[in-house]
């Protein structure tokens, strides 16, 4: 179980405890005191990233890491981002998060400046009631919010599954699972922030881990270029894929792609290692 | 050990001043060293992307940046500037 599930699952997956998509995550804030900044949004954890990457650009490594290691120290205090399976994800549509509504993704307009304008373009979903009052502020919600079902949610989430994206829940602007974003390297902040610096607390690794059956995979390939996190690869000497258990984030879009079923959903709690590599 | 080091990057804001409608460096770019923003974020109002002034362009991941001057040569306002450090050449 990660950090989150110790500090919020009451013995279960954090995400799948409907009280974690309730506001403020049982913490209520000081009268008149605004919300934490989210370590994951740019120039979150009192903007010590930008002074990270000043130093590093500026080759003062020293800095960097110490700075890195403040930043996670305060974001570990914090829930983060985690990477959640498809068919989780789908399981959260149709039994807690609803209502659901897409929309564009906050980081993909920041980095890339997309304009994500309808259901075709939209890669991003709110969830929960919050979502009801998204009128409130159009600049947040450029390019509005499209309600889905649970069944056209799930065609939506599959949609961009097939295109290669990595799903993942977020507190986006809240102490709540507020979001589900599909999401991919270098657009997204959580993964950049966690493959490019280091920080553990902007995004967790998923609760599985994929592993691949030797016998049911006849090599095709399909699953070759889905992982973001440099886990899996070809190996040519037995041409079969390889995934590295260490690094995989359980996102399961190597499974996803494959079309023998030869790769399957492991939980990290099987392992004596990897219960604990988040 | 390697060390790295990073080119400056000065953004002229009197020439870049419709950065979300123009987004030619923040698309080009690829290691995505960018991000756009609304100066404003105001309770039910919309930005409006073509007002000079109601984005603002800035280098969020300079520690990515290899200096390959792409966005430099895409700028339709020559408000990007790409240089090395003295010292790195030194």
């Amino acid at each position: 179980m990660c950090r989150m599930c110790d500090w919020l699952g009451d013995g279960e997956i954090w995400y799948k405890n409907p009280k974690n998509y309730a506001n403020r995550m049982y913490k209520l804030r000081e009268p008149g005191k605004k919300a934490a900044t989210s370590i994951s949004g740019a120039g979150g954890g009192g903007g010590s990233l930008a002074q990270a990457i000043e130093a590093k650009a500026n080759g003062d490594m020293d800095t960097f890491h110490e700075t890195i290691k403040k930043m996670d120290e305060h974001g570990m205090t914090r829930p983060g981002a985690q990477v959640v399976p498809l068919s989780e994800c789908i399981d959260i549509i149709n039994d807690i998060g609803m209502p659901v509504g897409a929309m564009h993704c906050i980081c993909r307009k920041g980095t890339r400046g997309e304009e994500e304008n309808d259901l075709n373009q939209y890669s991003c979903m709110g969830l929960g009631t919050g979502m009801f009052k998204w009128e409130r502020w159009p600049e947040r919600y450029r390019g509005g919010v499209k309600f889905l079902s649970p069944k056209e949610a799930a065609e939506w989430l599959e949609y961009w599954d097939e295109r290669g994206m990595v799903h993942m829940l977020m507190q986006e602007g809240g102490d709540f699972i507020g979001g589900l974003c599909n999401c991919d390297y270098p657009d997204c902040g959580p993964i950049r922030h966690r493959i490019d610096y280091g920080l553990q607390s902007a995004l967790t690794k998923g609760e599985y881990i994929c592993d691949v059956e030797y016998d049911k995979c006849n090599g095709c390939g399909q699953c070759l270029g889905r992982c973001q996190f440099n886990a899996l690869k070809y190996e040519p000497t037995i041409d079969k894929p390889n995934i590295d258990p260490m690094e995989c984030y359980g996102c399961a879009l190597c499974m996803t792609a494959c079309t023998r079923n030869a790769i399957t959903l492991v939980s990290r709690e099987t392992s004596p290692v990897l219960k604990n590599v988040w | 050990m390697y060390v790295v080091i990073n080119p400056n990057i000065e953004i002229d804001r009197k020439r870049c001043t419709t950065p979300f409608d123009c987004k030619r460096c923040l698309q080009i770019c690829p290691t995505a060293v960018f991000s756009v923003h609304a100066v404003r974020n105001e309770r039910g109002r919309l930005t409006d992307k073509t007002e000079p002034g109601n984005y603002a362009l800035a280098v969020s991941y300079r520690d990515q940046c290899s200096a390959c001057m792409r966005c430099v040569e895409v700028c339709p306002a020559d408000a990007l500037t790409v240089e090395m450090p003295q010292e790195a050449s030194a």
